[in-house]
């Protein structure tokens, strides 16, 4: 999205690719604040 | 449609309801519901006896209520097919059509009947409603009409056969007003541009002009939207023959209880000052609503619709005759307002894009489809409630199991699968974690 509207995002953002906004369940977003991500967006 | 109904392969069902849609593409299973017209199909010849019988007369729907038709009549001239229907709201009961019947099609027994199909491919064409809210006195005030009703005043075949009269006193109108975008581009109530009426303004104002020179007709318009093949030119032609287009929107009109006419004050814009003047009728080009099945078609077929209720496309630019249901198409102003020669293309490019996996007999899918792990359920069915594609069924051990043609991959079940008995190939929770914990590695 920030790159098809050709917009600034910073570095140490990082994506990861889901099939669909459903597939992101709790598991998923707690284990990357565990690995020590400061917040997670989840965009569709 | 005479030519359609003709045609061999074609079958038409005719005052009937999609009730349910099953399975996938290649093999879907439609209920329809016939409602009774109590009038048997096979028999009746649409020779038109029994409406000359018929005491009981009730306002034409097909005129826009301007005119009367008998309760037992065919819809319109040009239904096809041309079966009688009895309004049994209406009727009294009088069985005086069961007697002037030649053939004895007259049915009162008839009652709805389910009928189920087996069909590949479905193209939706549900088409669009007129807004009829109550702007600008339309309802209260008899000489303000819409362009719907114009249409039928200027038919040929309709209330007054294509003669300009007004509703109030059946004489002429020459001072005649048009309103654009009653009902549209407006927040309160539709946000969209209903596209066609510009358009409409332009014909029917021309229609009358060219009947009538005599008459003074003014269009108000918030902005002239004439874009497409040759309609600039049209819109030019119009202006070149006196009829006057004012950039303004009218703030108030009041009717006179004597005349009927109808005082309206109209803000030019560029002008500080407000313009009154009389007209003998008003005629508002409203707004296009999605029609009124718009929501149960949606729900029936499992197709998304856009925010502002039209049907919705894979992608509005690049891909509007898709619906995400593949098999499932979209053709005409259910996908939203269109004019007529967008609507043919639509209409042919929907029946082309049906045509291929008919034809081939293959369908190629997406191998990113959700596959049960039975060991682990716990036969909770969360993912059952969950799936928006019904993909997901209990088989005979009590255990789930998905049809992997309805399923889209979306993963929802897989999110909230509690003993994670279900995952989305090539998309597995092991792959994200791995995927995550690669991104955001623990610094020693």
């Amino acid at each position: 999205m920030a790159g098809t509207i050709r917009a600034q995002y910073p570095t140490s953002l990082r994506t990861v690719l889901v099939p669909c906004t459903g597939r992101v369940g709790v598991d998923l977003v707690m284990r990357a604040f565990g690995r020590g991500a400061d917040g997670v967006m989840i965009v569709g | 449609m005479l030519e359609a109904d003709r045609h061999e392969n074609i079958e038409i069902l005719s005052y009937s309801e999609v009730t349910s849609v099953e399975g996938y593409i290649g093999n879907f299973r439609v209920k329809v519901k016939r409602k009774p017209r109590f009038v048997n199909e096979n028999k009746c010849t649409g020779c038109g006896s029994c409406t000359e019988v018929c005491p009981v007369y009730v306002p034409n729907y097909f005129d826009e209520n301007l005119s009367a038709r008998k309760c037992i009549d065919i819809a319109f001239a040009q239904a096809v097919p041309a079966i009688s229907d009895i309004e049994r709201a209406s009727c009294i009961e009088c069985f005086a059509c069961v007697d002037a019947c030649d053939t004895e099609a007259i049915d009162f027994s008839q009652q709805e009947e389910i009928l189920e199909l087996e069909v590949g491919t479905i193209i939706v064409a549900t088409g669009w409603d007129l807004y009829q809210g109550d702007d600008y006195g339309y309802g209260t005030y008899e000489n303000v009409i819409t362009q719907i009703q114009l249409e039928r005043i200027l038919a040929p075949n309709g209330p007054t056969f294509g003669h300009l009269k007004r509703p109030s006193d059946g004489k002429r109108p020459t001072k005649i007003l048009f309103i654009n975008c009653v009902g549209s581009r407006d927040l309160k109530t539709n946000e969209y541009c209903s596209v066609v009426c510009c358009n409409l303004s332009v014909k029917n104002s021309k229609l009358i002009m060219s009947e009538y020179p005599d008459s003074e007709i003014l269009v108000s318009y918030i902005d002239m939207r004439c874009a497409g093949k040759m309609y600039e030119e049209y819109y030019r032609r119009a202006r070149d023959a006196g009829i006057l287009f004012i950039k303004g929107l009218v703030g108030k009109i009041e009717e006179d209880p004597l005349t009927k006419n109808l005082k309206v004050q109209l803000e030019p814009v560029g002008s500080d000052s407000i313009v009154e003047m009389e007209f003998h009728i008003v005629i508002l080009s409203s707004a296009s609503l999605p029609s009124m099945g718009t929501n149960e078609i949606a729900s029936v077929m499992n197709i998304e619709k856009t925010p502002d209720g039209y049907l919705k496309e894979v992608h509005a630019r690049l891909d509007p005759i898709n619906t995400k249901v593949p098999g499932i198409y979209l053709a005409g102003s259910c996908q939203g307002q269109k004019s007529i020669d967008l609507a043919v293309s639509q209409a042919k490019g929907a029946a082309s894009t049906a045509n291929i996996p008919m034809k081939n007999e293959k369908y190629t899918m997406e191998l990113i489809r959700a596959v049960p792990l039975d060991e682990r359920c716990a036969k909770c069915y969360k993912c059952i409630e969950a799936c928006p594609y019904t993909a997901i069924s209990i088989n005979e051990n009590g255990l789930i199991q998905v049809d992997i043609i309805s399923c889209r991959g979306c993963g929802i079940c897989e999110s909230l699968c509690p003993s994670k008995a279900i995952e989305l190939a090539h998309y597995k929770d092991n792959q994200y974690v791995a995927y995550i914990d690669e991104l955001l590695p623990i610094e020693e």
